[in-house]
């Protein structure tokens, strides 16, 4: 029994401190600035901490609200991950991302953006939404 | 809504009424659709209708007789309405399509004005009825049931986005992502509706000013209710009830100013009001009753008002993560409440602090909760009222009330 719990422990203690991105749990995980339950597959985003703690959002706005508050200065973070919205689910990083910010785009907090990887063609979305294409930097800088 | 048929009966009589069904010259709602001038009616009789989707631009009521079905096979968003004045009662909705990038409905209305839904029933549709950009409508007494498993293959049941001046009354909803969602809603009224069950929120709230909901029934939702980045809602005789899990509230209020709360019924939630950002609210003659927490109030909020509520039998009344309260708490019944009443006032003579130690620590240290109810806590609780020392000083209400109030004859 003494070695099961000594284990458990080890376990605990191992997987806390891996600095790994973690998959989004929608319909249980809930954004940590808005404290709304993750449910779009097309949206959403984590940072994960130098020290392995992961901050889970619904939208890009409000991932770059909690950025902007300082309680996680940019030091200390591993990761930006935001999911494609091409590839519902998957996280992608936000860094080098590119984004379409359009009326057209309904994302849970209305930030009207979707997250491309860096590779995709965008002409065709672009077509049909008539929107805007950003870097993470120009995103950044129009949220607060 | 017989007034509403009657006044286009009378106001233009020159309106026909054209009839579908299997014995009927016309057997197809869409040739009907073809056929029909302004403020004409289509009576469809009773069958299932699979005619993909069925876009409509005129102003005509339809009216089904013995509930016909129109299927959407899996694949089809059902109506899709493009014009003010049109009536859609007494027609049920089966198994619209879904899709991950557009947003199917049942019913979905664009840019229009003056539009009725009423009693019809929605089967596994993915959206309900879905406005955008529309006003002055009404949506009432229709019943709404889904029974998807994952929250990717299911909609809002009424989903309204950029519209104002609506009411919604007396539905059911039921199995939905979000049962009644509002996004840029405003000056509308949310009435005696009944969400149940929904995976997400039984209703869902955000950037919409000025809107009123009463005497809703918020049952078993997955996280409860969201009224977020809003001001100037009125809440008034709800039920929030039996919304548990560890991110539910009964209520969750985020950026919220300028609003009222009262007469609500807050029973059994895992916390029945969660509190952030959010300012200037006044609480009033609300019951909480077996919660979890009655209210997490973060100190990220001030000048609220808490009066005349009663708190019975929560686990913990109040809670907060700060030192420093701006809020105001007078006048509440707290079951928990040990003081006396030397001058036979009804009101206690002594303050009651409703936060107790125990209940910051497990909000700092939630495995602290491991120790609940052990004598450790309850010496620490004891030692902590004679001398305050993490919780608010100033956090206490100065004329707790000896009885509870009774709202009773309020909620029948």
């Amino acid at each position: 029994m003494k070695t099961f719990f000594s284990l458990l422990l080890i376990t605990a203690f191992l997987t806390s401190c891996s600095v790994k991105p973690e998959p989004l749990n929608y319909g249980k995980d809930f954004c940590h600035s808005c404290k709304m339950t993750l449910m779009d597959h097309k949206f959403g985003s984590e940072i994960v901490t130098k020290k392995g703690k992961v901050y889970k959002f619904d939208d890009v706005n409000c991932m770059i609200g909690f950025c902007k508050s300082g309680s996680e200065p940019e030091d200390n973070v591993a990761h930006y991950l935001i999911v494609d919205f091409s590839r519902p689910g998957e996280l992608i990083d936000a860094k080098t991302a590119r984004y379409i910010r359009s009326d057209a785009v309904r994302s849970p907090m209305a930030s009207q953006v979707a997250a491309f990887s860096p590779t995709e063609n965008l002409d065709s979305r672009m077509k049909e939404w008539n929107g805007q294409v950003m870097t993470w930097d120009e995103l950044f800088n129009q949220f607060q | 809504m017989l007034f509403f048929l009657l006044s286009f009966l009378i106001t233009d009589l020159a309106a026909r009424t054209i009839k579908v069904g299997a014995k009927e010259n016309v057997r197809e709602i869409k040739e009907a659709i073809g056929l029909a001038k302004t403020n004409d009616t289509i009576q469809v009789g009773p069958g299932t209708y699979r005619e993909g989707n069925i876009i409509l631009e005129k102003a005509i009521v339809l009216i089904g007789i013995g509930f016909p079905v129109l299927d959407g096979e899996d694949k089809y968003e059902i109506f899709t309405i493009h014009a003010n004045q049109v009536g859609i009662h007494g027609f049920q909705f089966i198994n619209t399509g879904i899709a991950s990038i557009n947003d199917l409905a049942a019913i979905k209305v664009l840019d229009s004005k003056g539009l009725w839904i009423t009693d019809n029933k929605f089967k596994n549709t993915f959206f309900g009825i879905y406005f955008a950009n529309s006003s002055q409508s009404w949506i009432e007494n229709n019943e709404l049931e889904s029974d998807a498993e994952a929250e990717h293959q299911i909609g809002n049941g009424i989903h309204l986005w950029k519209c104002e001046h609506i009411t919604i009354h007396n539905n059911r909803v039921k199995g939905h992502r979000d049962g009644i969602y509002f996004e840029f809603v405003t000056n509308s009224l949310i009435t005696n509706n009944y969400s149940e069950g929904n995976m997400r929120y039984g209703l869902h709230f955000m950037f919409s000013h000025n809107d009123e909901y009463r005497n809703n029934t918020f049952i078993n939702n997955g996280a409860g209710v969201a009224v977020m980045y809003t001001k100037g809602v009125k809440m008034i005789d709800n039920i929030f009830k039996h919304n548990w899990g560890s991110s539910a509230y009964g209520l969750l209020l985020k950026d919220i100013r300028d609003s009222f709360v009262s007469g609500n019924r807050f029973d059994q939630n895992s916390v029945g009001i969660f509190m952030e950002g959010s300012s200037r609210i006044e609480f009033k003659e609300n019951t909480f009753t077996a919660n979890g927490y009655a209210v997490k109030l973060q100190a990220s909020c001030d000048d609220n008002t808490f009066v005349r509520n009663n708190f019975q039998a929560n686990t913990f009344d109040l809670v907060t993560n700060g030192s420093l309260v701006l809020n105001k708490i007078v006048s509440n019944y707290w079951d928990k409440y040990e003081g006396y009443d030397l001058n036979h006032d009804a009101v206690g003579d002594v303050p009651y602090r409703p936060v107790s130690m125990y209940g910051m620590l497990v909000e700092r240290m939630p495995t602290a909760v491991l120790l609940w109810r052990s004598f450790l806590v309850f010496l620490m609780d004891r030692a902590e009222k004679a001398m305050p020392v993490i919780t608010p000083e100033n956090l206490k209400d100065d004329s707790p009330s000896m009885k509870p109030y009774d709202f009773i004859q309020k909620h029948k």
